[in-house]
């Protein structure tokens, strides 16, 4: 029934039901999977109401999946029902260079963004690692972010409206110009759970006359963590600030050669970026500060190839762990920048007690870790290490002041453990919300709200 | 509005909370006041008999100057936050009118537009953290105290702009950005035939300014000279450096299109740029009315003047602030005396939102305020906003009739 109406409405090319199908969508990149009872890949917003439409009469629930490249289980179908895939949706609607925005399909991929504006001077600043593949829709549900994201802000500050089809299958759009409520903002990072966003008028940046990358390289992570406190705290906000350990750096240049020295204990990748005068004055700045905190190596990029190599080798560097183990998993939590060296001392030790390899490769600058943790998926016992060493360092966060998502989202993953951060009262306002969009609660069901939150997941509208 | 309504301030959140529940469980309709600089927009309360004031609630909870974090309580006034935040180097980009009344909360609940968003972003950007008084007297905290955070919906953002009707902001949790170094004002007269050419330069200026206006009227509001023709105010940030070279760019932007002289100011160049976003809502008694209208940068210059013409078509006195930047125009319509004022405004108002029907009233004491469309047509998505309210707080304890679409 609920297979023969959606070939009737989208033809059958858009529609899978066979189980080697459905096998590719149920997993995104978390490590449980949850089956689907048919994958769509609609083309247009039209299509897209369509689907909610037959999915409710069929009572069905719904999970929008843009490239499922998530950390944390949003887009596995754990509930079975209609997998939405936005991937055909992959046009760039509109381009508004005089006020500086465009309009994409939500499956547009981000890195596309900045190619097709480049041209014009123009960037699109969000720039999660996964910026390759991941989806401007998936970005939207996560609230992503991404190194550059220490000055220009994550995804939502880069949002100016939508197009979201709702739980009925009817279409409405906000913007932030609009009087009323600032639905966008209410949108963006709700993991799917109050609609499916379509299409999206983004922001775009002018791109800066002067760029310049470092790397300063220390004997001890403790300095180096300091050494970012003291940057942020001096009022000097890089573009990006991105720190890397020993053993991910023994793995990216293993990987890469990106030209990092592999014998220290800690490496800085620092970027400034906007007009020369300023990008020189951050360059004296920084560059005296790390000095004062015993960097021992200090170099600067001043080429576009040069400063390539160096991204190339962090914006690979997770990837690259492959190396050490056959598997990793990866922590997101984010604490206040001054608690980085408490942050990352907990980490090493939750993973020395659990004898687990860690490897840190994170967002220095915004205090936004992400220790990858390494294992073999085939072994139970380093399964259940993992498991607790994650935990572990999210209770460290939560301790410190932090939280448990920086920017990959609560999804499937770390729904309970929502419920360390908010009291039931915190959760029932976003409940509310999800109230008057979801009311059914069949939009990504079993994400963000805690299993055991009542209140939040049945309250009746 | 009722004649006699009950005026409290809670000193504390818990005290809010109870103030709130009783109200709603007894019917009582609630009115929230921070410094009252901003009542002017949207439209009074269609019924108050508790009007509650967040004088009380003020204070610093949290400076965390290393991690260029702060939270205060809602009443705290932005002029005392800024303050304490430039002796320590940071800044927030609030821009809101009068700021030694202006509160944290209340500027936060009216969504302020000030005119260094497009360079720094809209004051929501700073916001990572709240704590707020639902209708029904829940206190519901939202973010936290780190700069990223994906922990369930932006809550803290949809209170933004919500003008009290979901909830009283209690606190503010706020990312901070380092306040730049120097500041330099320019100001110069700008005549008819100087006026495309000198805002096209603007717009397309690679170092933009923080903020840009041509100044049409508001005399002895803001700096200036105070002759027949508009005058441009220009307000250069950052680095000594970048100043300087900003500065030199501009010269001869300004130069290029035929700008005569030009008066430099850096001592005072912040507090002459604060009398420009004050006089943003300055009321002329009750013989004014001020619009915001929302342009483009490129539509505001013809925008402002056909809105003019249509002002000088029902014999209204204008006086126009563009903010050629972000495409704000602020128009503020005035007569005589209230009355003269009061025979014309309601057409005038029909007259102006056919040719911009976005149009917001965001200042005015004159009592037809409430028969003007002072939110503009509708937003698309009002049925979904009258929703929420409706979630949030069914019985319309909190500020009934205030916001658009009659919430």
């Amino acid at each position: 029934m609920l297979r023969e109406r959606l070939i009737a409405a989208l033809g059958s090319d858009a529609v899978k039901t066979e189980p080697e199908d459905l096998a590719v969508y149920s997993f995104d990149a978390y490590t449980d999977g949850g089956r689907p009872a048919a994958v769509v890949l609609p083309k247009s917003t039209q299509e897209v109401s369509a689907i909610v439409k037959i999915a409710r009469d069929c009572a069905e629930p719904i999970v929008a999946r843009g490239a499922g490249t998530g950390l944390c289980g949003g887009a596995v179908p754990t509930a079975g029902g209609v997998l939405v895939s936005l991937m055909r949706m992959n046009r760039v609607l509109e381009l508004d260079l005089q006020n500086r925005r465009v309009r994409v399909q939500a499956g547009v991929m981000n890195l596309d963004v900045s190619r097709q504006v480049a041209p014009q001077g123009l960037f699109y600043a969000p720039d999660p690692s996964s910026q390759q593949i991941s989806t401007i829709g998936g970005n939207i549900a996560t609230n992503a972010g991404g190194p550059h994201c220490l000055s220009y802000g994550t995804t939502v500050n880069h949002v100016l409206g939508l197009e979201v089809v709702d739980d009925a299958g009817e279409v409405f759009m906000t913007s932030i110009d609009d009087a009323g409520y600032d639905l966008t903002a209410a949108l963006v990072g709700s993991e799917g759970t109050l609609g499916l966003v379509t299409s999206a008028w983004l922001r775009l940046l002018a791109l800066p006359e002067a760029v310049r990358v470092w790397v300063a390289a220390f004997d001890e992570m403790d300095a180096a963590s300091e050494a970012v406190s003291a940057i942020i705290a001096a009022g000097v906000v890089p573009t990006a600030l991105e720190m890397m350990d020993a053993v991910i750096v023994a793995a990216v240049e293993a990987a890469f050669h990106a030209g990092y020295p592999t014998d220290a204990a800690a490496l800085l990748l620092v970027e400034s970026a906007g007009f020369e005068e300023d990008v020189a004055a951050g360059e004296a700045a920084i560059h005296a500060i790390v000095m004062a905190h015993g960097a021992r190596y200090w170099k600067s990029a001043r080429t576009l190839a040069e400063r390539n190599a160096l991204w190339a080798g962090r914006k690979g560097a997770a990837g690259a762990t492959g190396r050490i183990a056959p598997n990793y998993y990866t922590q997101d939590v984010c604490v206040p920048r001054s608690k980085l060296p408490h942050a990352l001392r907990a980490v090493e030790a939750a993973a020395r007690s659990n004898q687990i390899t860690v490897g840190n490769v994170f967002h220095a600058g915004d205090g936004n870790l992400h220790p990858l943790l390494m294992y073999d998926k085939s072994d139970a016992r380093q399964v259940a290490a993992v498991v607790e060493t994650g935990n572990v360092i999210l209770q460290a966060a939560i301790e410190l002041g932090g939280t448990i998502s920086g920017e990959h989202g609560i999804g499937w993953e770390k729904r309970d453990a929502m419920t360390r951060i908010y009291s039931t009262a915190d959760l029932a306002a976003m409940g509310r919300v999800r109230d008057v969009f979801d009311p059914r609660r069949m939009l990504n069901p079993e994400k963000i709200f805690p299993s055991g939150a009542r209140c939040a997941e049945v309250t009746p509208p | 509005m009722t004649a006699r309504s009950e005026s409290v301030a809670p000193e504390t959140v818990a005290e809010t909370g109870e103030i709130l529940a009783r109200c709603n469980r007894s019917g009582e309709k609630v009115s929230i006041v921070g410094g009252a600089t901003l009542s002017g927009m949207g439209f009074p309360p269609e019924r108050l008999d508790v009007s509650l004031s967040t004088q009380r609630l003020s204070g610093i909870v949290g400076n965390e100057r290393a991690d260029l974090t702060i939270a205060v309580r809602a009443g705290t006034p932005i002029q005392s936050l800024t303050a304490l935040l430039s002796t320590q180097g940071q800044s927030i980009p609030f821009d809101a009118p009068r700021p030694q009344y202006a509160t944290v909360g209340g500027t936060l609940a009216a969504g302020w537009l000030g005119p260094r968003r497009h360079l720094c972003g809209r004051v929501r950007d700073y916001l990572i953290g709240s704590t707020i008084v639902l209708a029904d007297g829940t206190i519901a905290r939202a973010g936290g105290m780190v700069v990223k955070n994906v922990s369930g919906y932006d809550m803290s953002r949809l209170y933004v702009g919500s003008f009290g009707t979901l909830g009283v902001i209690v606190q503010a949790n706020f990312k901070t950005m380092p306040l730049a170094k120097q500041a330099r004002l320019f100001l110069a007269r700008l005549p008819e035939r100087t006026r495309v050419r000198a805002c096209a330069q603007l717009a397309a200026a690679p170092m933009r300014p923080a903020a840009a206006f041509w100044i049409d009227g508001f005399h002895n509001a803001v700096d200036g000279d105070d002759g027949p023709e508009g005058r441009l105010a220009v307000l250069l940030e950052g680095s000594e450096a970048l100043v300087e070279r900003a500065t030199r760019e501009l010269r001869s932007a300004l130069g290029r299109a035929g700008v005569p002289e030009t008066r430099v100011l850096d001592a005072g160049a912040r507090e002459s740029f604060q009398r420009v976003v004050d006089a943003y809502v300055a009321c002329l008694g009750e013989r004014s009315v001020t619009y915001r209208i929302a342009s483009s940068p490129q539509a505001s210059e013809p925008s402002a003047l056909r809105a003019n013409e249509l002002a000088s078509r029902f014999e209204l006195r204008t006086d126009t602030i563009v903010d050629v930047l972000n495409g704000d125009i602020i128009l503020r319509v005035s007569d005589f005396d209230a009355r003269a004022l009061g025979a014309k405004i309601e057409p005038f108002d029909d007259a102006l939102h056919e040719i911009e029907p976005r149009a917001q009233v965001i200042a005015s004491e004159h009592p037809h305020r409430i028969y003007l469309r002072v939110w503009g047509e509708p937003p698309p998505a009002v049925a979904q906003m009258q929703a929420l309210k409706t979630r949030f707080d069914p019985n319309r304890t909190l500020n009934p009739g205030r916001f658009v679409g009659g919430i």
